[in-house]
């Protein structure tokens, strides 16, 4: 009962939340306009709006401490994520019978236990971060700490369901699935989209100064 | 051909017959043959018993040969895994239980009696730093998989003693099941936990002459004056060494256990099993003696390992040593801020800890 | 004319922080993860460890604001009574994180990894600080008299014709004043004509040997820009249209930006966003002209300078402005023991005292405590002398140095290539600055 409840009606309510969400997101956003730049550019705009959404995925030049730290820690998560949403052999099959209508070939089982590994470490390194640094701790929000474990909720829920032999473990993993779904919207988790209009922007005004960003 | 009168047709009758009760009867009879023999000798006979030790693998590992490729394929019975499951059942589980019920009890009767050790004098409102966040951020990255990783790994051991009366059979079985993943999965990252922790506690955790004298006075526990410390007294480094050789023994015993495809055999397995139940049971003890003082057990303790910062009545009644080496270089009684992470360690001689400062008026 | 606010009105304040938020800034307040690389990047931060001054905690009153009100989560925190909205306690704690704490420099700006312009929204958040009257007295100040006087400094066109008859004078030429159709008309910022007149003279002799057509305006010399600096923009246009309306009424083809950070930012890149069109001439920095003339051989230097010497980057001319070769290849030409100092370019360390902070009284000490960066950087550098190309780096510096008892000389670009300026062919050298 609570397996087909959480895999029919809340899977359908939280993707229509988390799409319509992201786009209520784009248009808040775009809707409050920019001012045309009347400065004469010295280089084109749109080109450095483009590197700046390339460049950003690096730290500058100078490695400080805690670039160093987002970076191995980030990528250990970013990557490990997408790893184990897009090529675990269950998501696969999931997409496949409800989403897409097609698959692909999963990871062999030692990607996915890497790409778990590294994507729980890096999670957990970083919220101890925010919770341990004085920076951090100063700007982070109630949202930030949300953000963080409601996403290590997905990812432990899942960790638990791992043997596929309990439809209590695969509902829980899916109710906390829909959770995040819904809470996406409202939340930072938005930058995993807004990004490329913050760092174009930059970049494009950079661009136009002649500066490379 | 010729007729056959009435009376040889019953002659060839009644000798068909004769050879059909006959054949009949040797068919019947002949396999209780050996059947009698067993009566008589009352054993298969002396072949046999060999026969039956050489299977339960006692003798000849690879007396026998078999089309299916693999570790151990050969064995028909194995003989160890009866001693492995019975060791489990009999020795690990229940000492390992008084061992942890017992360090519980002890610590709690030790708080019973002296209560929550205070900062004598009070608390002095300066500040000392104590830990990077660095340090911290690794600490608590070790805590909480080891947590995570005890308690999975305590289900898998008790959860059948323990949690089948309270959960029921299907509720321990989703248990765990789910235990069992999330043990298997995280397991693999505490190995990482325990080389970042020896790298960034290593500094300053080798025993020195004045250790020795601090456990005489256990620390203090007891009542009575600590003993000399440094950055870290004689518990602390007892207990890092611990973390460390408990920590590698269980890593690799983990390993082994979690990734059996790397033609592991069945003694191996049975082994790794052991070395790691053991060590986790007795780690696991050892760390409620470390958590018991670190939160409950001593006022002024945990936020060293929380904000960083201690408070400078703490630091010089509990690490006189370092409490002075730190007083000297000015760095009693400072704002929190991020640049005393820097200064911590750049700017403070580690080494000298443990001998008395040739500065300080003991040196 | 434009006002200077020096009342508190902190609804006021609201109001127009409401309005600032444009789509670029809730770009940037939506794509924000916290992080805190941008702590690492300003130098208020790593040389004082305090955490208040990272810069998007710098504009946490813009991001509560917004939250509150544009997005559905803070919508719906609001209807049942979750958060607070900003208060009058708010803007007087945060005045010293708007202004004295942040010099506009931009260096935050290059290394989110979200890519947010975290300078442009303290800019933005000025505007809402200076109309709620929660700036820096001395700011207000600048500004009041930039709008009566014509200069945050209180010169008058006196004062400049004073220093312009010193110059000609000493050089023996004329320095064309409200010349009709000449090719450029200069700025001079106040900062120059009091403390370094060197530049003036500098000037006419490089451009009476490169034959350029130039003039200054008595009407409109002003460079700096106090607008920009307390963040009014109503206060920039008056100004910056003062020097437009000079310029257009000549009818000059260009006009050139001096050694001055900001006025650079103000005049090329605000200017025309602020009066709302294109402007009929073209803005060039001084360095750009120079590097033009060096580039058509009308430039020309003789002599070295065989000082061990190295180059500051002013933040608006290079990191904001993107001028970054012009100045190297100028100093290539006459010093030969050019080296440059770790972190050179457009990730150099700001010299503490853009933005409005060496007119902040109240920022004085947090000044002098982050020049500890730019000591680092020329102890590993190993010189005693930098050069560079603001008046306002330079006097802001110069303080600094002396303030740590470091044996360093500041000269400005120009400057050090008019003394080593070829003289024209037929014409007798003249006395050259030192």
């Amino acid at each position: 009962m609570f397996l087909e409840f959480v895999e029919g009606p809340l899977w359908y309510a939280s993707v229509v939340i988390f799409l319509v969400g992201i786009a209520i997101r784009f248009y808040e956003i775009l809707a409050r306009g920019v001012k045309p730049d009347l400065a004469v550019p010295r280089t084109d705009g749109t080109a450095g709006a483009l590197r700046t959404i390339v460049s950003r995925s690096w730290t500058a030049k100078g490695f400080s401490s805690g670039a160093v730290f987002h970076l191995v820690a980030g990528y250990m998560f970013h990557i490990g994520l997408f790893v184990l949403l897009f090529f675990a052999a269950p998501h696969i099959v999931f997409i496949e019978e409800r989403i897409l209508g097609f698959g692909w070939t999963a990871a062999p089982h030692w990607v996915f236990i890497t790409a778990a590994n590294l994507a729980f470490a890096g999670l957990i390194l970083l919220w101890l971060r925010r919770v341990m640094h004085p920076v951090m701790r100063k700007i982070s929000t109630f949202d930030d700490h949300a953000a963080a474990w409601l996403t290590f909720i997905v990812m432990f829920t899942g960790c638990m369901a791992l043997l596929e032999g309990h439809d209590f473990l695969r509902a829980l993993h899916m109710l906390s699935v829909c959770v995040l779904m819904i809470y996406f919207p409202f939340s930072r988790l938005m930058h995993a989209f807004t990004f490329v209009l913050s760092r174009g922007y930059t970049g494009a005004v950079m661009g136009r100064k002649g500066v490379q960003a | 051909m010729t007729h056959l009168q009435p009376d040889q047709k019953r002659q060839r009758y009644r000798r068909g017959l004769r050879w059909a009760m006959a054949l009949l009867a040797f068919v019947l009879i002949v396999p209780l043959i050996p059947y009698g023999f067993v009566a008589a000798e009352g054993t298969l006979g002396s072949n046999s018993a060999d026969m039956w030790r050489d299977a339960r693998n006692k003798t000849q590992r690879d007396a026998f040969r078999t089309q299916i490729q693999g570790i151990e394929t050969a064995v028909l019975i194995n003989n160890r895994g009866e001693q492995w499951r019975t060791f489990r059942e009999k020795q690990l589980v229940p000492y390992g239980g008084y061992l942890l019920l017992g360090t519980f009890g002890l610590i709690t009767a030790f708080f019973l009696f002296r209560g929550r050790i205070k900062i004598e004098g009070g608390r002095s409102g300066k500040l000392v730093p104590r830990f990077s966040s660095n340090q911290r951020i690794m600490h608590w990255f070790a805590a909480g998989l080891f947590v995570l990783l005890g308690v999975t790994g305590l289900i898998l051991l008790y959860g059948r003693h323990v949690l089948i009366p309270l959960l029921g059979p299907e509720g321990f079985a989703i248990t765990a099941s789910a235990s069992k993943e999330v043990h298997n999965l995280f397991g693999p990252i505490f190995p990482f936990a325990i080389i970042a922790l020896m790298l960034m506690f290593g500094r300053g955790n080798t025993f020195r002459l004045l250790d020795f004298k601090w456990f005489l006075k256990a620390g203090g526990l007891f009542g009575g004056h600590a003993a000399d410390s440094g950055y870290y007294n004689g518990g602390q480094k007892s207990w890092f060494w611990m973390t460390v050789l408990f920590g590698i023994a269980i890593s690799v015993s983990g390993l082994v256990l979690d990734f059996p495809v790397f033609g592991q055999t069945r003694e191996l397995m049975a082994g790794a099993h052991l070395v790691h139940g053991i060590i986790a049971v007795v780690f696991i003890a050892a760390s409620l003696g470390h958590i018991y003082i670190g939160t409950l057990g001593m006022e002024g303790a945990v936020e060293s390992m929380t904000s960083g910062y201690v408070d400078s009545n703490w630091a010089a009644e509990h690490h006189n040593l370092w409490y002075q080496e730190m007083e000297q270089a000015g760095m009693v009684g400072v704002e929190p801020n991020a640049l005393e992470e820097v200064k911590r360690h750049d700017d403070i001689d580690f080494k000298g800890f443990g001998q008395p400062n040739p500065q300080t008026k003991e040196g | 004319m434009a006002k200077v606010v020096t009342e508190h009105d902190y609804a006021r304040g609201v109001e127009v922080l409401r309005n600032q938020i444009d789509a670029k800034i809730a770009s940037y307040l939506s794509s924000c993860v916290g992080c805190g690389l941008c702590a690492e990047a300003c130098l208020f931060y790593t040389e004082t460890g305090d955490a208040r001054y990272t810069p998007i905690y710098k504009v946490e009153p813009m991001r509560r604001l917004w939250h509150r009100e544009q997005t559905v989560a803070g919508k719906l925190a609001k209807a049942f009574g979750f958060g607070r909205d900003l208060t009058e306690e708010d803007f007087a704690e945060w005045q010293e994180m708007t202004y004295d704490s942040c010099t506009l420099c931009g260096r935050c700006s290059m290394v989110c990894p979200v890519g947010n312009d975290i300078a442009y929204m303290i800019r933005k958040q000025r505007e809402a600080f200076s109309a709620a009257g929660y700036s820096p007295p001395g700011l207000q100040g600048a500004s009041q008299r930039a709008l009566e006087i014509g200069s945050p400094m209180g010169v008058t066109w006196k004062a400049l014709s004073a220093q312009i008859g010193h110059v000609e004078r000493a050089t023996g030429l004329t320095i064309p004043v409200d010349v009709q159709g000449a090719d450029y008309m200069t700025l001079f910022s106040s900062m120059e004509i009091m403390n370094f007149p060197e530049y003036i003279e500098a000037v006419a002799r490089i451009f009476d040997a490169a034959g350029v057509s130039w003039t200054v305006s008595s009407k409109a010399f002003e460079a700096t820009n106090s607008g920009i600096q307390i963040g009014s923009s109503e206060i920039a246009r008056e100004l910056v249209s003062r020097v437009v309306d000079a310029a257009e009424g000549l009818g000059c083809k260009h006009v050139i930006s001096p050694e001055c950070g900001h006025a650079y930012t103000a005049i090329r890149w605000d200017g025309p966003n602020l009066i709302g069109r294109p402007y009929e001439f073209e803005v060039v920095h001084i360095l750009e002209l120079l590097d033009q003339l060096r580039q058509q051989g009308r430039l020309e230097t003789e002599g070295f300078d065989e000082r061990n010497l190295t180059f500051h980057d002013p933040c608006q001319i290079v990191r904001r402005g993107g001028v970054e070769e012009p100045p190297r290849n100028l100093l290539n030409m006459v010093a030969p023991n050019f080296k440059e100092m770790p972190d050179h370019g457009k990730m150099n360390w700001c010299c503490g005292g853009g933005g409005g902070l060496s007119a902040n009284e109240e920022a004085h000490d947090l000044r002098t405590t982050v020049f500890k960066v730019k000591k680092r950087q020329l102890e590993a550098t190993g010189v005693e002398t930098m050069i560079t190309a603001c008046a306002n780096c330079r006097i802001v510096m110069e303080e600094a140095l002396e303030h740590y008892e470091m044996p360093v000389v500041i000269e400005g670009v120009t400057e050090l290539l008019a003394a080593h300026l070829k003289p024209k062919a037929g014409k007798t050298e003249t006395a050259a600055t030192e």
